[in-house]
């Protein structure tokens, strides 16, 4: 009877071991072996070929750092060797979500540069394409969020939705994800007939409908509960990132290039700039999903007010831009997209750095990620909205 | 607050003086060119004064003016006061934007071609990082000070800087001119159809 103490010894010894270890890792104090996780270049979350390497200490990430360039396709040096209306079809394919948003920078650098005018049909429809594939846009990553954290439902009603607008504008420029359509001084041709009606029509639609995907989601707990306080950014920290866009504007940067410094005619239309407070995924993806009714609004706007006209400015058979040097921003669905060109007089620009907007979100996932867990990683992937072809170029 | 170009001139030439050599509006957006020895504090002027707040990072890049046509009346100078290059030389291009006073302002550094230089921003702005590794990549441009100069898009063995002038894509430095004519005047004059 003597010896059963000293055979429960050991044990008794590992069992306030274990509660200490227990005190330990509720506290955070204990610190175990790190680990490298690596993401992709072929998740299914990461909306292209895009590759994270996270350091983990059990649950936690301490450290993450994206890995890009698998797709980088070297657009700044391929404009150097084209001409002004090859490099329209080639920058379509930057962002391959919003294509026709891409085009447009480069038409208004080129007609600032030129002092081309263009007329106000042109620019009419230019807005209303513009947002008709930022409507696109968003449907898009609306559904894609929602199921990367496991609700497949939204993917059925954006599709559906996405559709006829697809469809609307498949019939003024016969592409469905490269339009090709804008050239410097106006457009490629007019909107064919009964385009003003099919396009009012799918647009009123996703108005009228938006609010019941809405309540799907952001009053459905178990939504809240996976994004609500996950993955917050903080305003200064994104403003030094240049983070832009519905994340910039979900950690309460209130910016907008289409009200702030007004292209093409947005100063015609009543919009509202939606902001978010927290710049949680939540808030992110709050910000997106009202901008989709927005952009609805500008369409209506824009397509019911369509002036006649022609839809050309006065071109020059040869563009060439005079010699000079300047910086066009525009909204592009995910951001802020700018281009600097700089040309020396030729039928080529000399040099155009491009701006793209999930370059600059991208860059601030390693800030957002540390200290986050393992398990909202994806979530927090899925509300930075980006494309990969957008971040690579 | 909108704050008009020219007004935004008056205000960057007050706050920074003798610090920019050169100040000048294009196209309404604030141009500046600064020495290399005053370029981090000038860009830490930029974002921390609250008369100017251009607290929005907008892009880090580069430009190879080796081959850049220019005028003979040009006044513009870039490459380093004192390098053989006071034309055509490489600068690195920061733009800065103030989302509260809405202006913009390009800031252009002149770098030294045969070895170019450059003090990193990274402690003003974060998201300068991967921008610099772009640049660093791209046009060689070696940052100082910065906490992580790897390669950002090519691969760790990549031999030369893609968008520097001198080099060429191999689809266009390799094949042959094409054999005929360009266009039709050029067929009519050498008699052809």
């Amino acid at each position: 009877m003597a010896d059963t103490p000293k055979v429960l010894e050991p044990e008794l010894q590992n069992l306030q071991d274990s509660s200490a270890f227990a005190n330990e890792v509720s506290e955070g104090r204990l610190v175990t072996e790190q680990m490298l996780l690596n993401v992709g270049p072929q998740h299914p979350a990461t909306h292209g070929v895009f590759r994270l390497l996270a350091t983990i200490d059990g649950e936690r990430i301490v450290r993450a750092e994206p890995v890009v360039g698998y797709m980088h396709r070297g657009y700044e040096k391929l404009v150097e060797q084209r001409d002004y209306r090859q490099i329209t079809n080639l920058i379509s394919r930057m962002d391959w979500l919003s294509g026709i948003n891409n085009e447009l920078p480069l038409a208004l650098a080129l007609e600032e540069l030129m002092e081309i005018e263009v007329p106000e049909r042109a620019q009419y429809l230019r807005v209303a394409l513009a947002e008709m594939n930022r409507i696109l846009n968003h449907l898009m990553f609306f559904q894609s969020f929602a199921a990367e954290l496991g609700a497949i439902t939204p993917t059925f009603y954006a599709f559906r939705e996405r559709e006829d607008i697809q469809y609307a504008m498949e019939t003024v420029t016969g592409g469905r994800m490269h339009f090709g359509f804008f050239r410097p001084g106006g457009l490629k041709e007019d909107v064919p007939k009964g385009f003003v009606d099919m396009a009012l029509a799918s647009v009123r639609k996703v108005i009228k409908r938006l609010p019941d995907y809405e309540d799907l989601l952001t009053g459905n707990e178990i939504f809240k509960q996976r994004t609500i306080n996950i993955g917050t950014l903080d305003r200064e920290v994104a403003y030094s990132y240049g983070v832009s866009g519905p994340i910039g504007r979900g950690s309460s940067i209130d910016m907008d290039v289409r009200r702030d410094e007004p292209y093409l005619v947005y100063d015609q239309f009543d919009f509202e700039v939606c902001t978010g407070s927290h710049g949680d995924c939540f808030d992110r993806f709050w910000v997106l999903l009202h901008e989709i009714i927005e952009s609805a609004k500008i369409v209506e706007q824009a397509l019911a007010g369509l002036p006649p006209g022609p839809i050309m400015g006065k071109v020059p058979r040869v563009v060439e831009a005079p010699k000079g040097e300047v910086y066009i921003r525009t909204e592009n669905p995910l951001g802020e997209l700018g281009f600097y060109l700089v040309s020396d007089g030729g039928r080529r620009p000399y040099r155009i750095k491009i701006r793209t907007p999930s370059y600059s979100n991208v860059s601030a996932l390693p800030f957002v990620l540390e200290n986050t867990l393992v398990a909202d990683m994806i979530a927090i992937l899925g509300s930075f909205f980006f494309v990969l072809g957008d971040v690579d170029r | 607050m909108r704050l008009e170009p020219a007004d935004a001139l008056d205000r960057v030439k007050g706050a920074l003086g003798e610090r920019v050599t050169d100040a000048r509006l294009n196209h309404g957006q604030v141009d500046l060119t600064v020495e290399l020895d005053k370029y981090v504090e000038v860009v830490r002027i930029l974002r921390d004064d609250i008369a100017l707040g251009c607290r929005f990072f907008t892009f880090l890049s580069a430009i190879d003016r080796s081959t850049y046509k220019y005028d003979d009346d040009d006044q513009r100078e870039t490459g380093s006061a004192g390098s053989q290059n006071k034309k055509g030389g490489i600068e690195v291009l920061v733009h800065l934007y103030s989302p509260d006073k809405i202006w913009h302002v390009n800031l252009h550094v002149p770098l030294d071609f045969d070895a170019p230089v450059c003090p990193s921003i990274t402690g003003v702005f974060r998201g300068a990082e991967w921008h610099e590794r772009e640049a660093a990549e791209m046009f060689g441009i070696h940052f100082t000070d910065h906490p992580n100069l790897t390669t950002l898009y090519l691969s760790e063995d990549f031999e030369g800087h893609p968008m520097l002038k001198s080099f060429k894509l191999p689809a266009r430095s390799y094949v042959k001119d094409w054999p005929g004519a360009k266009d039709p005047d050029e067929a009519a004059a050498a008699g052809g159809r």
